[in-house]
């Protein structure tokens, strides 16, 4: 058979074409782990089925995230049994949940923790116990291999997410400035983690204005610099320096010695610390109960939840605290709390994308996006070749009012945030599109703690953060923000200052 | 129409030298000797422009319309001809022939041009000053294209494109000499035609350039070559000058035939040797089974398991007669077991014990392989050695990367083990550099199989002794959390270039 002049000019035409176009792939997902609908059952008072069973504990814990798993863990720990954890999630794990695909486990929210310093003794327990820290020695496995971080900017990448190139001379000094401010504050012991332990009257000035203001006050306008304030306190609060305490900006910086070779971090992320802990009390963690009353019954309580009412003497309550007040009969409404909205995406990846030649690493940050970049989640897998895997998207709704952001996450579709995180990644990775695969999406309307002006001196938190009487509170919220380590300390404390009242009462019972 | 007349002129000859220096350029590239390359490509030029102006004379009719042929011509020839030469070079063996024959066909259309130009307008302008005015133009067109050429072209468009450019060039002259010669051509609409079909060849040729070069450059390496393949994991290529066959793996020399015995007894008999009783040994990476060759010379040696990512390279390596006549069919041995996995992930996952663990990586160049060089790898690797066992690692050279050598070195006495340093001279690698690595003490052998050419026992001690240029720095370990080895691997080899 003869091919026309015509025919051959077509078909060559055409494959010359198809050698030019890049192929875009229809890309999958969905919203997961919605919880919104739960809470709001909470906020609109409706009306819970009567519980049909009585359970009998000395202790009941509420929530299941890092602060009532470390509660429970304490408990277990010192040999105390007679408790239950109850979680409204059908998974534990609280901002410390995680998922698994056919390629990686994956975070869905905290996904690291910064080498503890030797006063963080509750978390170095906790490690010493999960074998992260061995003889003094931590697992070199746990910590966060090289390369760490990096950040895009002016088109390029550089190691580390601090801006280091194209800084002017004005920038230079005002960054070396802070350097020495951060250092003074940090000698004077004063900010600490946790936080509770350094806190001091001396520094509440810095609470009552806000981080952007005391970086004005500082003379530091330098532009650059105040990106990577604000990314800071993007990261760690969900906020911007203007609604940050400035003490709480000062805490990020001046509470943890510089440190370079972790942090610790594992490819689910702080999910590898529930997984651990579960393997230990997972058998008191009741989920798919959420608390929706507790009663104050003679010297303890009675905590409805779903079908069982639980008989308990106390209560931990390691929930986020603004919702005590509409579970808790007779507290009165919370004025000081108030909680950054988030959106966390887990995208799968065919293949890596073009990188500008820079090496993979765990972090990347994109300098003037509003998102806070992606962390990779098999950068921790000891393979030496990885062709494909799951990134992490982190997007802290940080500018404006948190009440409307959190109704632009519940009234945008799935296609709207996909479309938006391609659309932030494409300017760093331009062939994204044809890598990506699939992409999950979890909203969170109360995602951490905002240590807005005046939180961290407020006498509402103060008064609840004591933890006293039988019904105690342990959220990390009630350090003003929310971090692995003052969730951990929080549920600990409340664990030991239950145990030494009911050792008390066994001493005078017997 | 003077001065439009008098731009083809310089046009023209600003094409024809470009094509002549490209020939010239990629001859000195890709072949060296520049001085040779370019004198006899000028003079071929030369030469071949004599004969288009001898063969002129021949040409007597429908000038105008040959002129045109000519441009367009010359227009595909030249502007192909930087990446046929490039293709010719990376796939054939053929490259001289057809450089040369290129610049022939170029030179003649060239000498063929100004003739027939000069007798076209002949009629137009006095014959003193058609001559005067053609030379002037062609010698201006000349000067600027040798200027052109290795301030803005070379560098900015390169060779492949600037040809390119410069066929859309003349291939625009033919189209204007349509216009020029109008009254002087019949069929002009088909002239036309075809003239902005062979632009749109040249257009598309212009934006696949760079696919060209890419191709062509993946194939260019010294030698020929007699096997070349991306992988998933890496981009193997076989060559082979005279009776020496070369291993590249990602661009990095794995071994030369001529001298890899030097290297692999080195690998293997100092450490093995000196093991009372090995049944069973390890080999993590050594997918060229020439390691495992030398193993297979104990003849009490029970099982050797290779651990080796890529299967395409272990199967390479069990099936081409002369890479098998290399390793003497070590891979069909029923000792040996292949096992293609990471190598990080089947430590970890394996429970197995071995008398010798022998651990040949390619260098440490990049963050992925770094990892199988740190204190956690050793760690988990030596956690497979028996009581008796000892391990050996490739560990770079100590002498053009002193800091990583004894970064290894560090790195396995950090993991917690004995360290024996030595190295050994490979002339296609330079010195290099071992680590022999165990919980127990290293004794120098007191025999060693026969036959081999490079190792003796008199000589070994000598291995272990490092001269001042090589011996040891203080470094820190490598650990997967500070990747301090990849780094100074980096600057070791930027300083030896520099």
């Amino acid at each position: 058979m003869r091919t026309s002049r015509r025919e051959f000019l077509q078909s060559a035409s055409a494959a010359l074409i198809g050698l030019s176009i890049k192929g875009g792939k229809p890309v999958e997902g969905s919203f997961v782990n919605d919880s919104f609908h739960l809470g709001h059952q909470l906020r609109d008072r409706i009306n819970f089925p009567r519980p049909t069973q009585v359970v009998k504990r000395t202790v009941v814990i509420v929530g299941g995230g890092i602060a009532g798993l470390s509660a429970a863990w304490r408990l277990h720990k010192k040999g105390f049994t007679d408790f239950a954890l109850l979680e409204m999630n059908d998974q534990a794990g609280g901002n410390s949940r995680w998922g698994v695909n056919e390629i990686t486990a994956y975070p869905w929210a905290a996904h690291y923790v910064p080498v503890p310093g030797p006063k963080v003794t509750y978390v170095r327990e906790l490690f010493e116990d999960l074998g992260v820290l061995k003889n003094g020695q931590w697992e070199e496995r746990y910590l966060c291999f090289s390369p760490q971080e990096r950040l895009f900017l002016y088109g390029r990448w550089q190691e580390g997410i601090e801006p280091a190139i194209g800084l002017t001379t004005a920038d230079r000094d005002q960054f070396r400035r802070l350097e020495d401010h951060i250092h003074t504050f940090r000698a004077s012991g004063k900010f600490t983690v946790p936080m509770e332990l350094g806190l001091s009257a001396s520094s509440a000035d810095l609470d009552h204005m806000s981080f952007a203001d005391w970086l004005r006050s500082q003379r530091m306008d330098s532009r650059i610099l105040n990106w990577y304030m604000n990314y800071c306190c993007r990261d760690d609060y969900g906020a911007t320096t203007s609604n940050t305490s400035a003490w709480a900006g000062i805490q990020y910086f001046a509470s943890r010695e510089p440190e370079e070779k972790g942090p610790l971090t594992w490819p689910e992320g702080n999910g590898w610390i529930v997984r651990r802990i579960l393997e230990r009390v997972g058998k008191f963690v009741n989920s798919n109960r959420m608390v929706y009353k507790i009663l104050k019954r003679g010297k303890g309580f009675t905590v409805s939840a779903g079908d069982t009412e639980y008989q308990a003497d106390f209560v931990i309550f390691a929930a986020p605290t603004f919702l005590a007040p509409y579970v808790v009969e007779g507290m009165t409404p919370l004025h000081d709390f108030e909680y950054s909205p988030w959106l966390t995406a887990n995208l799968t990846l065919e293949h890596l994308p073009n990188s500008y030649g820079a090496d993979p690493t765990w972090d990347s940050v994109f300098m003037e996006s509003p998102t806070l970049g992606y962390v990779d989640a098999t950068h921790q897998s000891v393979r030496s070749h990885v062709d494909r895997t799951v990134w992490t998207f982190y997007w802290a709704l940080a500018d404006g009012l948190p009440s409307e952001n959190r109704q632009l996450l519940l009234n945008k579709d799935w296609s709207y945030w996909k479309e938006a995180i391609l659309h932030d990644l494409e300017r760093v990775h331009p062939d994204i599109r044809t890598c990506v695969s699939r992409i999950d999406i979890m909203r969170m309307g109360h995602a951490m703690a905002r240590p807005k002006v005046g939180a961290i001196f407020s006498a509402e938190r103060r008064n609840l953060a004591k933890a006293h009487g039988r019904l105690l509170f342990a959220n990390s919220d009630l350090s003003g923000f929310s971090i692995f380590e003052e969730a951990q300390y929080r549920g600990v404390y409340a664990a030991d200052r239950v145990l030494s009242q009911v050792v008390g009462e066994e001493g005078r019972t017997h | 129409m003077g001065i439009p007349l008098f731009i083809t002129v310089l046009l023209i000859a600003a094409c024809g030298l470009i094509y002549e220096l490209i020939a010239g350029t990629l001859a000195s590239y890709l072949l060296g000797d520049s001085v040779l390359q370019f004198s006899t490509i000028i003079g071929c030029y030369l030469f071949a422009m004599g004969i288009g102006s001898a063969l002129s004379r021949y040409i007597d009719r429908g000038l105008a319309y040959r002129f045109v042929w000519i441009e367009l011509l010359l227009g595909v020839v030249g502007g192909f001809s930087s990446a046929l030469l490039f293709l010719a070079f990376a796939y054939t063996q053929g490259f001289q022939l057809l450089m040369y024959a290129l610049v022939v066909v170029i030179g003649i259309l060239v000498g063929l041009e100004i003739p027939l130009l000069m007798r076209i307008i002949r009629d137009r302008y006095h014959f003193r000053d058609v001559i005067a005015h053609v030379l002037t133009f062609d010698y201006l067109g000349a000067l600027g294209a040798s200027l052109l050429f290795p301030i803005l072209l070379v560098p900015y468009l390169g060779l492949v494109r600037s040809a390119m450019l410069f066929g859309i060039v003349n291939v625009a002259v033919a189209l204007w000499s349509t216009f020029l010669f109008a009254k002087q051509l019949a069929s002009v609409r088909a002239l036309r035609v075809v003239c902005i079909v062979v632009l749109c060849g040249l257009g598309i040729g212009l934006g696949e350039a760079k696919r060209i070069t890419m191709a062509a450059e993946d194939n260019i390496y010294a030698d020929e070559i007699i096997f070349a393949r991306d992988t998933r994991y890496q981009h193997i290529v076989l060559t082979r000058f005279k009776d020496d066959i070369r291993l590249f793996l990602s661009s990095h020399l794995q071994f030369s035939s001529r001298d890899e015995y030097r290297y692999h007894e080195a690998l293997i008999h100092p450490g093995l040797s000196a093991i009372p009783v090995p049944r069973h040994v390890l080999v993590l990476g050594g997918g060229d089974g020439l390691a495992v060759r030398e193993i297979l010379k104990y003849p009490q040696i029970e099982s050797i398991t290779l651990v080796d990512l890529d299967p395409e390279m272990t199967r390479l390596f069990s099936t081409h007669p002369m890479l098998t006549a290399l390793n003497r069919k070590s891979f069909s041995s029923p000792k040996v077991h292949i096992i293609n996995a990471d190598a990080f992930p089947w430590v970890d996952s394996n429970t197995d014990s071995f008398d010798f663990i022998v651990i040949d990586f390619p260098d440490p160049t990049n963050y992925s392989l770094g990892k199988l060089y740190t204190t956690a790898f050793y760690k988990a690797a030596a956690r497979h050695l028996s009581a008796q066992g000892l391990m050996v690692v490739q560990s770079t050279s100590p002498m053009f990367a002193r800091d990583s050598y004894w970064c290894i070195a560090e790195t396995l006495k950090q993991a917690g083990l004995r360290t024996y340093p030595y190295h050994v001279y490979v002339p296609s690698f330079g010195e290099w550099g071992f680590v022999i690595a165990g919980y127990r003490e290293y004794q120098y052998p007191t025999s060693l199989p026969a036959g081999l050419r490079f190792i003796n026992l008199d000589g070994l001690p000598g291995l272990f002794q490092f001269p001042p240029d090589m011996s040891p720095l203080p470094m820190p370990p490598n650990r997967l959390n500070d990747q301090v080895l990849v780094r100074a691997y980096d600057q070791d080899w930027k300083d030896i270039s520099h």
